[in-house]
């Protein structure tokens, strides 16, 4: 399919226009001069910002299909639009034999399901709000899943090697006009893309880009390299929308009890009963 | 509103009548008293600032022109705007000339925060009265300036009621102030020289003055029994009753009551000489004494942004040990040897090089503050309120013997890498004790290194969650108060209890940089099912830009520790089923 999004133009009048808008059109920032200015002039991205969609279940195309019979539907995966531009991932042979076998035993080897930090890109389309605190030397994002968080310097002059390898990688952060460009690197290798088992190593670089695209929304791109695993360079793109509520907020979400059944339950002195 | 003020006045008049013949035990203003961490600066500033004149003995309190003012160091839980005693006004023969003096003197820190008005002056002339202008002094206490000619040097007490009125009666019947006008325009109350007004308080009821900046405001009687009985037939409570204090310096009493407005007032007899005050303040070696302007972020907040440590605190024990008493600081050579101590207590197993040079410990010396607790001024935990053994011992029970864990829940939620809870997270440890603050318009986050947490802090009034939705964190709310960051958290889900507070927890913190490369930080602890008073624990953060950097502690995703524990757990038990067969 071809990726585009509806976009929302609010008339003087209370009639709104659905209009069927481009990607390239998206991309330049729509109505971006309505973003919320920063004291330095650049958009002001502060505020709690959230991804809607099922790119969390699997960043590429995707029908409906059934998960653990136990949760009936709601343990069901819907169906939805990826948001890979061009829908094809270009795996190695390897690593497409990888994903599949990832996506087989997701319920129990997806980090996620460990409660694990979602590494770069997944933290920003996991299914919880995210809070951008945008500071003068660094913008630090809070992420709702695991109490994950990541700076993003803006104050060194060229990217500076990770001093060791993450789970959310080293990012450092300029402005192309309005766009946010964050150079993220230093991964672990460890992170999963989404829960179909979609993955990189530890060679991956990601390029995302923050581009407003009105008052309220963001347009996100991240852009993915990671030689060892594809064969080419490709594209994640999504608008992300800033959360309306007066007392948006990004709540505790401390998931590692929920996980230590799986993890350590066999070394329990007794089995927990059901 | 004729009849009001009349029914009012009889109903003075007939309560006059029935329970005092004779109103007015003709008081006087005694002494203004005004908490701050270090006293011998606070002396310091007023007498540099207002001309006040330090006194030999207390050498805790300065005379401003009759009336004393006494710094005693208590942790101030915030300014004196919001109070019942929302000001204190001072007066000088040349207002301009001295408002420009005090500008020279510069903002923040030491120095002196001028209040602008609308036009960005910093004096008016209020057409048939005087000049006016207001300062605050280092601890957040407001100060008018006036330019009196009628009363020069300490001028007035100005309250804030939320019936200005009724308020100017009870201290004129039960304190015996004679009812004057300021220059015939504003109603207020003599006392000898000094005025006290009252003007109307803008929104609700005023905060209690107690543990604010501004803690009281004292009044000196002749007769201290006929007054208590007095007020206590008008159902006053009195905080403490006429005593003679165990460090006063004279044999006269003092007695503490809680006056309208909730304002706390010390009602001293003659002969008073105050108490024997402990000046050296914990505080007082950890801060540098010039004046530091703290920086403004662009948007014009104070800016606490960059990489701190606790690590030069690490050591400090929360309470004052009991072979300290009576030593205001440690030696290097005993602060040294005692982080030495701690560090090896905490990682005994760990090769001393790489603790020094991975760790970076030899790169600030250890702290010689004696102890985290700043009040009780003792250093130690207040009693402890009826029950808590009870809490504790509950909760000790739920934790079997190490080695028998039968399952996670078995451990501390840090040993789970879940949380180290509040305020554990904020104090020093062995290592990982980066915290890095971030700040955009009106949101703070902290970065804690151990264990990865972020606090996002609104600094914004907005709606509180609900309470249905505790949290380990609990849920902060922040404001500033001058250049000091203030965060009140609640809202607890009480599953990594502070010393058995957990549900019931109420924590203040303050984080106020003092000086380019130092952070106080001071928290207030209340819960009253544990305690049976609040108390207060400072201790500071050190810069670090340059070479610190948070690294990610992805505590869960690398916890060993949980599996090798469970396993030999089951192991030991094994083993013991083999020894029983």
């Amino acid at each position: 399919m071809t990726h585009s999004f509806r976009g929302v133009t609010a008339g003087a009048v209370a009639l709104m226009a659905l209009t069927l808008i481009t990607n390239a059109s998206l991309a330049q920032g729509v109505a971006a001069s309505e973003f919320p200015r920063a004291w330095d002039g650049h958009p002001d991205l502060n505020g709690v910002w959230q991804a809607i969609g099922t790119a969390h279940w699997d960043i590429q195309d995707h029908p409906a299909s059934a998960g653990p019979t136990e949760f009936g539907a709601i343990g069901a995966v819907p169906p939805g639009a990826g948001v890979v531009v061009g829908n094809e991932i270009p795996y190695q042979p390897w690593a497409l034999a990888q994903k599949a076998s990832n996506a087989a035993n997701r319920y129990t080897e997806d980090p996620e399901v460990k409660c694990y930090l979602p590494g770069v890109p997944r933290a920003t389309y996991l299914p919880y709000p995210f809070q951008i605190i945008q500071g003068t030397d660094k913008i630090v994002i809070v992420y709702g899943f695991a109490e994950a968080n990541r700076t993003i310097h803006m104050d060194k002059e060229n990217p500076e090697p990770a001093p060791i390898d993450t789970w959310m990688g080293r990012s450092h952060g300029v402005w192309e006009g309005d766009t946010l460009v964050v150079d993220a690197a230093g991964f672990n290798g460890l992170s999963w893309f989404d829960r179909a088992g979609n993955f990189a190593s530890d060679a991956l670089r990601v390029t995302e880009r923050y581009t407003p695209l009105g008052p309220n929304a963001l347009l996100y791109e991240a852009t993915i390299e990671d030689p060892d695993v594809f064969t080419d360079s490709w594209t994640m793109r999504m608008p992300l929308y800033r959360r309306l509520e007066d007392d948006a907020r990004v709540l505790e979400f401390k998931c590692v009890e929920y996980a230590e059944e799986l993890l350590y339950g066999h070394l329990r002195a007794q089995p927990v009963e059901d | 509103m004729l009849f009001k003020k009349l029914a009012q006045a009889l109903i003075a008049l007939v309560v006059a009548a029935a329970w005092l013949p004779i109103a007015a035990f003709s008081a006087e203003y005694h002494h203004i008293h005004i908490a701050a961490p270090s006293p011998i600066e606070a002396v310091r500033w007023y007498a540099d600032r207002l001309d006040c004149v330090p006194l030999a003995a207390p050498s805790n309190s300065v005379n401003c022109q009759g009336v004393e003012v006494i710094f005693a160091a208590q942790p101030v839980l915030g300014g004196s705007q919001g109070t019942g005693v929302n000001h204190i006004g001072f007066s000088f023969p040349d207002l301009e000339a001295k408002m420009a003096e005090l500008e020279r003197a510069g903002v923040g820190g030491r120095g002196v925060r001028l209040q602008r008005f609308e036009d960005g002056s910093t004096l008016r002339d209020v057409p048939g009265l005087f000049k006016v202008g207001f300062i605050f002094d280092p601890w957040g206490t407001l100060i008018e300036l006036v330019e009196d000619p009628d009363r020069l040097g300490f001028h007035h007490v100005h309250m804030s009621s939320a019936d200005p009125e009724s308020t100017l009666d009870w201290y004129e019947d039960l304190f015996g102030g004679e009812r004057a006008s300021l220059k015939g325009q504003i109603d207020g109350l003599r006392f000898g020289n000094y005025w006290l007004l009252v003007a109307e308080h803008s929104e609700g009821a005023p905060a209690p003055t107690a543990r604010r900046t501004l803690d009281h405001v004292g009044f000196i009687v002749d007769d201290l029994d006929a007054f208590a009985n007095a007020m206590r037939a008008q159902g006053v409570t009195f905080e403490q009753a006429p005593t003679v204090p165990a460090n006063a310096r004279s044999d006269a009493r003092r007695a503490f009551l809680i006056a309208p407005d909730r304002v706390r007032l010390a009602v001293v007899e003659s002969g008073w000489s105050g108490v024997v005050a402990d000046v050296e303040s914990n505080l007082e070696t950890l801060e540098p004494l010039e004046a530091y302007n703290v920086p403004q972020t662009p948007w014009g907040e104070p800016d606490l942004q960059g990489m701190w440590t606790g690590d030069a605190a690490h050591g400090i024990p929360l309470e004052r040990p009991v072979d300290t008493a009576e030593i205001a600081e440690l030696s290097p050579e005993e602060a040294a040897a005692r982080r030495e101590r701690g560090t090896l207590a905490s990682i005994w197993g760990y090769e001393r090089e790489w603790r020094d040079t991975t760790l970076g410990y030899s790169k600030w010396d250890p702290l010689t503050q004696v102890a985290m607790i700043i009040d009780p001024p003792d250093g130690r935990l207040p009693p402890m309120a009826p029950g808590a053994q009870e809490i504790l011992a509950a909760a000790r029970a739920e934790r079997g013997p190490p080695g028998s864990q039968a399952g996670p829940e078995d451990m501390s939620s840090w040993v789970r890498c879940i949380t180290q809870g509040l305020p554990s997270m904020m104090t020093p440890g062995v290592y990982n004790n980066g915290l890095q603050i971030v700040q955009g318009p009106g949101f703070v986050a902290i970065q804690k290194e151990m264990i990865h947490e972020t606090r996002v802090i609104s600094t914004d009034a907005r709606a509180r969650a609900g309470s249905g939705i505790a949290q380990w964190l609990g849920e902060p709310r922040g404001w500033w108060e001058g250049d000091t960051l203030v965060v009140e958290t609640t809202n607890f889900n009480g599953r990594v209890p502070y010393r058995g507070s957990g549900v019931n927890m109420k924590l203040t913190e303050r984080f106020t940089r003092v000086g380019p490369e130092m952070l106080e930080y001071m928290f207030t602890i209340e819960d009253p099912t544990i305690w049976t008073q609040p108390w207060t624990a400072a201790f500071p953060f050190v810069k670090d830009d340059e070479l610190y950097e948070i690294v990610e502690y992805a505590c869960h995703e690398g916890n060993y520790a949980m599996p090798n524990i469970l396993n030999g757990a089951r192991a030991a038990e094994r083993e013991a089923e083999q020894v029983a067969n």
